[in-house]
């Protein structure tokens, strides 16, 4: 059987995070909106297009990616350049923004699909994965990979250290037993990009705070 | 703290100001940890009959003084450090990290007595309600263990009151407080009392005890730094909001318990300790009829019921700061993904509630004197301890990094309090039998006070030990769940720490 191609690591983020029976998500919209929104800013790092230098996010090139939801970003990134640290980033991308941008994102191709459910008063819409097969797939491959003591490649190291961020580990990384989970962490020390690696600690931070401050 | 200036034109400074608290909203989230009804219902009239002391209007005021000058050097501070919202961080990096580990624990056992006293306070005030309202005779056990589940299923689930509930219940809660403090004054017996404003109780025997209580109903108020950064304007919205809710909580209740004082007369003492906390709603429904009186008893309990569920937040919140920073195991600092909720602290929180109670029901323990108002006073004793090493801390880490604040800030006013407080400090020691109404070297006397001393040194020892054996979680102490070098899942494997742990073992989700 043919795998299933890789997405961007948001998209894949996504889909991990709606592995679930109704397709309903996993984690809390405040939660899932810093996951992504730090996925959106990773994926730009790997289109070389920002750096994370320190605490603050710097354009090196202002030419668009070729995808509606990073160029998205990045125009943003470019018009309010040295103005807000990444938290002040993640915090403005997870109210809501990240997510949408990558709900379109995944809709265009039809991984996801439009939901409506109707109410008394008002239609709820979501976005449901289409296909409740796609939505394991990212969570599998890592654990694949990680098992067979395979290296992962940046964006799916990517993906894997915000899974941690956000607590999904508990659900889709929780039958990794401690040897596995090992590699995995020595992965991270060897080949995950040290901009990275403050990207996704910068977004687990984010994550604590949330939930100090009683938004998560 | 960075903090976003607010640009115009600038998209995202205009969504995240849209989230941002004002001064209103802050000061309602410290009055609701501080349950006005229930001091002035439950405290004040209990410390009347255990220590029989009437300088309590007084001490209110007093203690109000001394918390706005401490405040204006700890939200001062709060602007420089992450993780505003708890003591020990501050402590962590004004008078080193062992003391702030130490720290750490007199919270978390302060926190609990309050925990622990609201179930007993709920039990012993709501027995003679059901008899009354409904004929049956309920142990009190039984209806704290209610209490107690209804706040271990919306703890664990992350259930907040919801702000506007606990607004409106504040608002009728201080303004029922008042309508019965002025009944109160309306009433035959009443005779301006000028012991309860007699500042010469506050120098004399017993002054320790009465300043003590006073602290007692302030807890709540150092939770306003917690929304720093999700204030409009950390320089202004924080320390207004504090001054405003110290300001009110003094006058509310120092008026409110002058009034009751006053119209209970001479033999104060005497029916405090035969009518307990029915003293408050006896005295005014005299004026105020029946109808008036079922009202109090209902808001007196809706009180005790949202000062429970906030405290039980504020612990789960605090273990899983601690949690995250490997100081307490790190199975605290994990949430239940979907919701947010520090599941595993509000788990060990409602283990400690049930275990008190439990405890209490098969001995037979006084659930009004011994556990409301010992565990109420007790953990304003551990607060009260607290706020003083936070003083000195507040000097401690200006004198290191002065920038940013003028002198009043982080020289006079840290100063003035730190002096203020530590005498507050050796009176409550001095005064600790007085305060539970016992003995002087009677067990309770030397529990209670020694309890703290002991945690604070066994938790900078364990601190050291960390040091020495973990550095990396070491140098992590104080910083909290918003420094990106905490140690959550990620950073965790960046800083290779599974192996020295034992993170396998001591989060029980990985089996």
């Amino acid at each position: 059987m043919a795998s299933p191609p890789q997405l961007p690591p948001a998209d894949d983020l996504y889909l991990t995070a709606h592995d679930t029976i109704r397709g309903g998500s996993l984690l809390s919209p405040a939660t899932l909106g810093l996951g992504l929104g730090a996925a959106l800013l990773g994926e730009l790092m790997l289109w070389r297009r920002v750096d994370l230098v320190e605490t603050e996010l710097v354009v090196i090139d202002e030419r668009p990616t070729g995808d509606a939801a990073t160029t998205a970003v990045l125009e943003q990134l470019r018009r309010e350049a040295g103005q807000h640290g990444v938290r002040n980033w993640l915090a403005y991308l997870s109210t809501g923004i990240a997510t949408d941008l990558v709900e379109r994102r995944l809709a265009r191709v039809g991984l996801i699909k439009r939901q409506e459910k109707r109410g008394l008063f008002s239609t709820k819409v979501s976005f449901v994965p289409a296909d409740s097969m796609t939505a394991g797939w990212p969570a599998t491959r890592i654990r694949t990979k990680v098992s067979r003591d395979e290296n992962l490649d940046v964006a799916d190291l990517l993906l894997a250290g915000l899974i941690l961020a956000t607590g999904l580990d508990q659900h889709v990384l929780a039958t990794l037993n401690a040897r596995d989970r090992a590699r995995l962490f020595e992965q991270f020390r060897r080949l995950f990009p040290a901009m990275l690696q403050q990207l996704v600690a910068q977004a687990e931070a984010a994550v604590g705070d949330a939930v100090m401050a009683r938004r998560a | 703290m960075s903090s976003t200036a607010t640009q115009p034109g600038s998209q995202l400074s205009d969504a995240l100001a849209r989230d941002r608290l004002g001064v209103a909203a802050i000061v309602f989230f410290m009055m609701s940890a501080a349950a006005p009804l229930t001091v002035v219902a439950g405290v004040v009239p209990t410390g009347l009959a255990v220590t029989g002391l009437t300088g309590i209007a007084i001490a209110f005021l007093a203690v109000a003084l001394v918390l706005a000058i401490f405040s204006v050097g700890y939200v001062a501070m709060a602007r420089h450090i992450a993780n505003a919202g708890a003591f020990y961080a501050y402590i962590a990096q004004g008078l080193g990290k062992p003391v702030g580990v130490g720290a750490s624990w007199v919270a978390l056992l302060s926190y609990n007595m309050f925990q622990v006293a609201s179930y007993g306070g709920f039990g012993a005030i709501a027995q003679p309600l059901f008899v009354d309202w409904f004929g049956v005779d309920v142990p009190w056990y039984v209806l704290a263990l209610v209490a107690w589940a209804l706040v271990a299923i919306l703890g664990v689930r992350d259930v907040a009151v919801n702000g506007k509930v606990l607004a409106t219940l504040l608002v009728a809660e201080i303004a029922l407080t008042l309508v019965f403090a002025f009944a109160e004054i309306g009433s035959d017996g009443f005779t301006a009392s000028t012991a309860a404003l007699d500042p010469g109780t506050l120098i004399g025997a017993g002054s320790g005890a009465l300043l003590v209580m006073a602290v007692t109903g302030f807890v709540g108020f150092e939770q306003s730094v917690v929304f720093s950064e999700e204030s409009r304007d950390p320089r202004r919205t924080v320390p207004r909001a504090t001054y405003i809710a110290i300001a009110l909580i003094a006058v509310v209740y120092a008026f409110a318990s002058w009034a009751m004082i006053s119209a209970a007369g001479e033999n104060v003492v005497q029916r405090a300790g035969e009518e307990g906390p029915e003293l408050f709603f006896n005295l005014a429904a005299v004026q105020l009829g029946d109808a008036a009186l079922h009202m109090g008893h209902i808001l007196f309990l809706t009180s005790l019921i949202a000062a429970m569920i906030s405290f039980h937040n504020i612990i789960a919140r605090y273990m899983f700061s601690l949690g995250r920073e490997g100081v307490l195991p790190r199975t605290f600092g994990r949430t239940v993904p979907g919701t947010g909720a520090p599941k595993n602290g509000s788990l060990a929180q409602s283990a400690v509630g049930l275990a008190v109670i439990v405890v209490y029901a098969i001995a037979g323990w006084d659930p009004l004197v011994q556990l409301f108002f010992w565990g109420g006073t007790g953990g304003g004793l551990g607060v009260l301890i607290l706020v003083t090493l936070t003083s000195f801390a507040v000097i401690g880490y200006f004198a290191r990094h002065p920038q940013g604040e003028d002198v009043l800030h982080r020289v006079i006013a840290p100063v003035v309090g730190a002096v203020l407080l530590l005498v507050m400090t050796y009176l409550a020691f001095d005064n600790i039998a007085g305060l539970l109404g016992v003995e002087p070297g009677s067990t309770p006397a030397i529990v209670v006070p020694a309890s703290f001393i002991v945690l604070l040194v066994l938790g900078s020892l364990w601190a050291l030990y960390l040091k020495s054996s973990r550095p990396q979680v070491y140098s992590g102490i104080g910083l909290g769940a918003r420094s990106a070098t905490t140690t959550g899942g990620f950073s965790a494997a960046l800083n290779n720490d599974a192996a020295g742990t034992g993170y396998n073992d001591e989060s029980g989700y990985r089996r």
